[in-house]
């Protein structure tokens, strides 16, 4: 079975590819002018910053870049296009002939290009009398197009690599919208011939429209019937594709060049481009330097990227092993209330870790510490009215002679007690404070 | 729905007319800054229709000034009118237009020539007057010449493209048509320069003005199919230049036959994607008849509405885009013209311009055009086609005149050098006089 993908995925730009309304509009129509509703003497101007999100996306799917590019135009007809040509690219891609990893699993990239969003076709009314209305809104918002080698062999691999590249995209360049954002053409073929689907919304339906596809064309493979290589629609109620209803031969767009856009020059910029580490990328460095599982480093930088921070600053303390189980740890459970004070706070956590792993805390005391943390109780120094804490340490050291008598030989015998008076302390008192005050308490007795 | 003119739609064509008439007779209009000036019907205006001699576009108010109409009214320029022109600028001679037909000032019988032939009888017409025009293929060389007046067409990318309605994006520039060098030294720089909402013109460097014309190439290829007193009119101009001390050289430019092939494959192809967007919906005619899918629903509006040369084009375009045809026709159209702009880069090592009459024949009645084929009509353009292909900057001047009609020469100068055809105007004018028709009121 051979499954490749063609992904549509908005940039995150503020105004439009080739206009300066906003990207955001909120009424139907309300962001719109003579540029991008096609009106007649009205020409585009490219939006500099989405041509840029597009070059470094290309160069991190390890495209070769081009060097120069041009746009194209596409002509059909259809009442959402305004001009009823789209802007896009044709002969020039940003980049061709990249790949990107899934796990282990290479995908191979086709092309990357940008190209121009129509509008949208609201239906409205009841069947029957139902009235079309059209949304300009969303005409000329920018898109990158990534086009995938068939290379992608299950319904469930195709959903992994679409879920991956999301996540990279969101980091890259600040995707916002959520992947049921995200528009996909999947053409499988699980014989000789191979079956479009069109326009796929989000990344849920993109697996359940391949896998009624795949169920689909293997029954009539098994009932040796010929598949007709088409175009077919997700219908997204009932779970099934349907062929589509246009025309059953492909639609020639008369390509040719953009006349009103130059060309770009792109290969300086995209040389110069640095490609910042991604999250899938990071996690796949914090498992090999660290030597941690891969789904640990993946939830740890899934979780917040300061998370990862946090991490990587422990493990160069502590090391791998247990700068990952405080991380996924206590730091997670406890990372909503953190995160906030995550940089101001950074020392005193590594200093709790690295306290615990050397022994001079127990492990209950530095969860419970980090748990403190954030309320900054930490903070609370003790004051002449600490007769609580003492009179519990005269207490505990009275009902437990042994610990005297092993403290001669240890101090460390003391942590039992220490640990005891953390906890029924709750983390009123810094354990350093508590160390203090029990030290005295036995040394008085030796 | 009512068939004739609304009370505020009359008071408007009044007041129109009143100030067109004031500043037309106003003496001292110019002194205070001010002047008319008209564009040619794909030039967008607030406050007029923007049509582009096209049924399809009939009611389309465009919401914004054409960047050169904005600078005209910025320093005092008062717009009196649109002019006539083919549908879309398709044409050689406005007689494809869907709102009548200009008729030429020196003999009603004639045409104005094509595209921008309101603007040249414009013009030619009336004094101290500025005619915006728009050539593509030769549209405001032709007329220029027809016409009797001025027409110069600047360097593609030298005037902004913001406001006009296009034909072919890669070829489609604005330019000047008038009786006088001074009103091109006047206007030229106003009407030039970058413009952020037009990317080909902001490559374009600063507009010289001092440049001259010394010496002229004449292809040889240019003398072959005049008329008579073509070719008699511009053998008397070519030994006036030279009494004028202008250097005159012969040449040979054999890849110039290619141009008119060329140019109809690019020009088409590009304007059969521009006029996709007519359809009847969001501008111009209105189609009302919902209940029908959206192709019949746009198929319907482009039948009636589009004009039979407008449909020609629209068909040969998409023909040369289609799988299997684009290499063959677009892609190598694509090559002619870079073979083209070197060829005129070759002569322009040794020349300042390249001379040839602008037209093939003097500006032809009514009835002979009624009688040519769509390709002989293609052909016309043979002279004028070469200098839009390869997007250099080029003049139509009067050079002479048969039995009163007048005739013209074009000079083609090297990309962005159109300062020097200006003087050439200028020193041209001062030894030969131009004749205008008389107006009575």
């Amino acid at each position: 079975m051979k499954i490749g993908l063609e992904i549509h995925v908005q940039l995150p730009t503020r105004s439009k590819l080739f206009c300066g309304c906003s990207t955001s509009g909120d009424a139907p129509n309300s962001s719109v002018c003579p540029v991008c509703l096609g009106f007649p003497g009205a020409r585009p101007f490219l939006n500099r910053q989405a041509l840029e999100m597009g070059v470094l996306i290309a160069k991190f799917l390890n495209c070769k870049m081009s060097d120069r590019v041009w746009f194209a135009r596409k002509t059909y007809f259809y009442p959402d296009l305004p001009k009823n040509f789209q802007i896009t690219q044709y002969d020039s891609p940003l980049g061709v002939d990249g790949h990107f990893m899934v796990g282990e699993k290479r995908v191979g990239i086709w092309r990357v290009h940008i190209e121009e969003d129509p509008g949208r076709i609201r239906r409205v009314g009841r069947s029957g009398e139902e009235v079309a209305m059209v949304d300009y809104d969303r005409s000329g918002i920018p898109l990158v197009e990534i086009v995938t080698a068939p290379d992608m062999t299950s319904p469930a691999e195709a959903r992994d690599f679409l879920t991956d590249l999301i996540i990279e995209l969101r980091r890259l360049i600040g995707v916002t919208g959520e992947e049921q954002t995200m528009r996909v053409d999947a053409n499988v073929s699980v014989g000789e011939e191979r079956v479009e689907i069109k326009n796929i919304t989000g990344l849920k339906n993109v697996e359940r429209g391949l896998r009624s596809e795949v169920t689909r064309q293997t029954k009539m493979l098994a009932a040796k019937k010929r598949i007709v290589r088409e175009t077919r629609h997700f219908d997204e109620e009932r779970g099934v594709t349907m062929p589509g209803r246009e025309k059953e031969f492909e639609e020639d767009y008369g390509y040719i060049g953009e006349p009103d856009l130059g060309t770009y020059r792109i290969g300086p910029l995209a040389a110069s481009m640095a490609i910042p580490e991604t999250p899938l990328v990071r996690a796949a460095r914090l498992s090999k330097e660290w030597g941690i599982a891969a789904p640990a480093a993946r939830q740890i930088v899934l979780t917040d990227w300061a998370l990862a921070d946090m991490f990587e600053a422990l493990a160069a303390k502590v090391g791998g092993e247990a700068a990952m189980s405080w991380t996924m740890g206590p730091l997670s459970s406890s990372w909503k209330d953190l995160r906030e004070k995550a940089s101001e706070l950074r020392e005193d956590i590594i200093g709790i870790v690295t306290a615990v792993t050397s022994g001079k805390m127990t492990d209950s005391e530095g969860r419970m510490r980090i748990s403190a943390l954030p309320s900054g109780k930490e903070a609370a120094a003790p004051g002449e009215d600490a007769g609580d804490l003492d009179a519990l340490i005269v207490k505990l050291v009275d009902e437990h002679p042994e610990v005297v008598r092993d403290y001669k030989g240890n101090e460390r015998a003391a942590n039992f007690l220490i640990g005891q008076v953390m906890k029924a302390m709750k983390g009123k008192y810094s354990s350093k404070v508590v160390a203090e005050r029990m030290k005295m308490e036995l040394e008085k007795r030796l | 729905m009512i068939p004739f003119p609304t009370v505020d739609g009359l008071q408007a064509l009044d007041e129109r007319h009143a100030v067109f008439c004031e500043r037309i007779e106003d003496p001292l209009a110019l002194e205070h800054g001010k002047f008319h000036f008209s564009a040619k019907d794909n030039l967008c205006a607030r406050g007029f229709q923007a049509r582009a001699g096209s049924r399809i576009l009939k009611g389309y108010r465009p919401p914004f000034d054409a960047t050169p109409i904005r600078k005209l009214r910025e320093i005092g320029g008062l717009l009196i009118g649109k002019t006539n022109m083919d549908e879309f600028g398709f044409g050689t001679f406005s007689t494809n237009s869907g709102f009548g037909i200009p008729r030429n000032p020196f003999d009603t019988e004639r045409c104005c020539g094509g595209s921008s032939g309101g603007a040249a009888a414009a013009a030619s017409l009336i004094p101290e007057h500025l005619s915006l025009g728009v050539s593509t293929g030769g549209s405001i060389s032709c007329p220029a010449s027809f016409c009797g007046v001025i027409g110069l067409t600047p360097t593609y990318g030298r005037v902004s493209r913001w406001g006009l309605i296009d034909y072919g994006n890669s070829l489609d520039k604005v330019g000047l048509l008038t009786r006088t060098a001074r009103d091109l030294e006047r206007y030229l720089p106003v009407i030039s320069g970058p413009d952020a909402k037009d990317p080909t013109s902001q490559s374009q460097p600063v507009l010289d003005m001092r440049g001259e014309v010394a010496t002229v190439a004449v292809p040889a290829e240019a003398l072959v199919g005049l008329s008579p007193e073509v070719a008699s009119s511009f053998a008397e101009a070519v030994k006036e230049l030279g009494r004028n001390g202008v250097k005159v050289r012969e040449v040979r430019m054999p890849s110039l036959r290619y141009a008119i092939p060329a140019y109809y494959i690019l020009a088409t192809s590009e304007a059969s994607t521009n006029l996709a967007r007519y359809c009847g919906m969001r501008f111009g005619v209105m189609n009302h008849e919902f209940d029908q899918g959206f192709n019949d629903f746009f198929s319907e509006t482009r039948s009636e509405d589009f004009g039979p040369e407008a449909k020609r084009r629209i068909l040969l375009g998409t023909f040369s885009r289609m799988v299997g045809f684009r290499n063959r026709y677009y892609v190598k159209a694509l090559q002619v013209r870079q073979l083209i702009i070197r060829e005129y880069r070759k002569v322009f090592e040794s020349c300042d311009a390249v001379l040839t009459p602008t037209m093939p024949f003097i500006a032809p009645r009514f009835d002979e055009i009624a009688r040519m084929r769509p390709l002989e009509m293609y052909q016309a353009d043979f002279l004028t086609v070469p200098p839009n292909l390869a997007g250099m900057p080029h003049i139509s001047l009067p050079c002479g005149y048969s039995r009163g009609i007048p005739i013209g020469m074009q000079a083609v100068a090297p990309q962005w050098a159109e300062g020097s055809l200006v003087s050439l105007a200028r020193s041209w004018e001062e030894s030969f006089h131009y004749r205008f028709p008389e107006v009575t009121a």
